[in-house]
């Protein structure tokens, strides 16, 4: 029996534990990777945001923080184990590298359970060559392997845009982003440093085939109209070793799907999305949910939706009294309202907003 | 990528037009003072730690942080801090009268390896085209400056407001 | 398009073809859980985390569903691939 078992220790879930646990609930922690951080450890640029959000301070950075606060707080953490169910009296089971299932009672569950990212389908996706941006950063980042030598980025969000600059940090020859909407998705100021070092960026531009045999020697790219229609014509061969596919996440949600949750569609948001309210809860009773699982965002935002449902749990728990608990929850949302404030936050507000209006 | 696909798009590039509208662009008069932060911020990007680590007051983000960060040229003495704080790489220190004929651009550098001192390198503009040549002058790195390294290159005076980077 | 896309896999790990999900959907299957029945699309390792959207996308295109309204496959315990033996307690 555990007060708190939270299925994720990336960003989201990593919070959720060091907030809750502080307050004295008892927490156990899944992860099926190694160490907790989940993809913090990919992201090697600086945050952006205000000092409450450690802005200008890198990704793996606030991981080992985070990892160094949860060492000092009572949670029991388990790594190297999967998830594989959860049945409707809250029994999650699990199993854990090199041992049998197991399973245990909690109290209050978390998911937190990240994104997936889209797959584009063209002539050769499935040849080896071909990987999602952020498969790609890990290969990178995490376990210092140089995916590729000679790299076409399709995408040009802020994932696509970042780990092209990663790859050229790396070593990577950039041969180009290209992008197939008439303008660029992420900000200008990331492409900004991709475009002053050379690489450039291809709008109204999609991938037609990847080609080789086995692995991916070239790319056929072809301009796009504003419906997206490719224009015959325009076809153009580019030598890479690597195309990587940054093309969005969507939540990863296999549990709450498993769980029969109320989902909505919200584009803004990745897809669908499990309902919940403003505590994060679910339409099932004390299955939380925050994240990217909750809505693709980023880890900022990521970090302050762990806390609250941290905040929320503790509260229901009574090791926090109402009082004390609106008061931190007052503060964790004021932090999320300023994250989501500006033309780039003003969208995924609106969808959180068609998320949690549904629940009341 | 040379590729009949057209590839006229502006994407990350802040026109000669546009970047005399941004808050955190000096007016031509104060690039006369010496170096000051040249700051191509013009989205309403949620951030604000090049506000928190001026001890100078000389850039102001204010509430909310959404708000383009605005220069006070009288306040900038060009310390650098704010170049390697930028979570966008996009601040710069410009110092425009450097000599007679040349000009110190400061820039962000996050690559391995470092150029040495006097390196006679490839100057390029924003959109990553070789416009001259320059020397590098200094090679920074500042306290808490977590591996972004500062870079002050000198080049030809007529460059300044567009040699952004460089290769060697 | 459809006719230059046949030979594509969609679902990686079953390979299933546009063209089969194509055939299949033309045939009746207008769901992500009727596909996979008719097709096995989406049975692989991976239990459609890859191949949903190819699928729904598909349906899409020859149906008009939106994808909004094609929720993905159902979903059963175990959702991740599990040892026989590590289940045997």
């Amino acid at each position: 029996m555990s007060d708190f078992v939270i299925i994720g220790a990336g960003p989201a879930g990593i919070s959720a534990a060091n907030e809750s646990a502080r307050y004295g609930v008892k927490v156990t922690l899944i992860d099926e990777n190694n160490l907790p951080g989940g993809q913090l450890f990919t992201q090697t640029h600086k945050f952006f945001g205000s000092r409450e959000h450690r802005a200008g301070v890198r990704g793996f950075q606030i991981g080992y923080d985070l990892i160094e606060e949860i060492n000092k707080l009572n949670v029991d953490v388990l790594l190297d184990t999967i998830v594989y169910g959860i049945s409707a009296d809250m029994e999650v089971k699990y199993v854990t590298e090199g041992s049998s299932a197991k399973s245990i009672t909690a109290g209050n569950i978390l998911i937190s359970t990240g994104a997936l990212e889209k797959p584009v389908v063209f002539k050769g996706w499935t040849k080896p060559g071909v990987m999602g941006a952020g498969a790609a950063q890990t290969m990178m980042n995490v376990h210092r392997v140089l995916p590729g030598r000679k790299v076409l980025m399709v995408g040009s969000g802020n994932v696509g845009l970042i780990v092209a600059y990663q790859l050229k940090q790396a070593g990577a020859d950039v041969v180009g982003i290209i992008e197939a909407m008439p303008s660029i998705g992420g900000y200008k100021v990331h492409a900004s440093k991709i475009r002053r070092i050379g690489i450039p960026i291809l709008t109204s531009c999609t991938i037609k085939e990847a080609k080789g045999s086995p692995q991916v020697s070239s790319a056929v790219i072809v301009g796009v109209d504003k419906n997206l229609r490719e224009i015959s014509g325009t076809e153009d061969e580019i030598k890479c070793d690597l195309v990587c596919i940054a093309a969005g996440l969507k939540p990863f949600d296999e549990l709450c799907w498993l769980l029969n949750l109320e989902f909505k569609y919200i584009n803004e948001l990745g897809g669908f999305v499990p309902v919940h309210n403003d505590d994060l809860e679910t339409s099932m009773k004390n299955i939380y949910i925050a994240g990217d699982a909750a809505g693709v965002e980023e880890a900022s935002t990521a970090m302050e939706e762990g806390r609250l449902v941290g905040v929320a749990v503790a509260q229901k728990l009574e090791y926090l009294s109402d009082r004390q608990a609106e008061k931190l929850k007052g503060k964790i949302n004021d932090r999320l309202k300023y994250l989501r404030l500006g033309s780039f936050g003003k969208k995924r507000a609106e969808g959180k907003k068609k998320l949690t209006s549904i629940s009341k | 990528m040379k590729s009949k696909v057209s590839n006229k798009s502006n994407a990350g590039i802040i026109t000669l037009g546009e970047f005399k509208k941004i808050p955190g662009y000096p007016e031509e008069d104060d690039f006369s003072k010496g170096p000051i932060a040249v700051i191509e911020c013009d989205q309403d990007i949620p951030c604000n730690p090049c506000e928190e680590i001026c001890k100078y007051g000389a850039i102001k983000v204010g509430k909310p942080i959404t708000n383009l960060p605005v220069l006070d040229a009288e306040k900038c003495r060009g310390c650098l801090k704010c170049i390697t704080i930028c979570p966008g790489l996009c601040i710069f220190v410009v110092y425009r009268d450097y000599t007679d004929k040349t000009s110190l651009i400061y820039i962000p550098y996050e690559f391995s390896p470092l150029p040495e001192k006097n390196t006679y390198v490839d100057v390029l503009n924003r959109r990553g085209e070789k416009i001259c040549k320059g020397s590098i002058r200094k090679v920074i790195k500042l306290a808490g400056s977590n591996k972004t390294f500062v870079i002050g290159m000198e080049i030809p005076k007529k460059f300044y407001n567009t040699a952004r980077h460089f290769e060697f | 398009m459809a006719d230059k896309r046949t030979s594509i896999i969609v679902c990686r790990c079953e390979e299933i073809t546009d063209e089969e999900v194509r055939k299949a959907v033309k045939e009746g299957a207008t769901s992500v859980d009727a596909v996979k029945r008719v097709t096995r699309a989406g049975m692989g390792l991976c239990q459609s985390k890859i191949c949903y959207l190819n699928i729904a996308k598909i349906i899409h295109e020859e149906t008009g569903i939106p994808v909004s309204k094609l929720i993905p496959m159902k979903h059963r315990i175990p959702v991740r691939p599990v040892k026989i033996g590590d289940l045997d307690n």
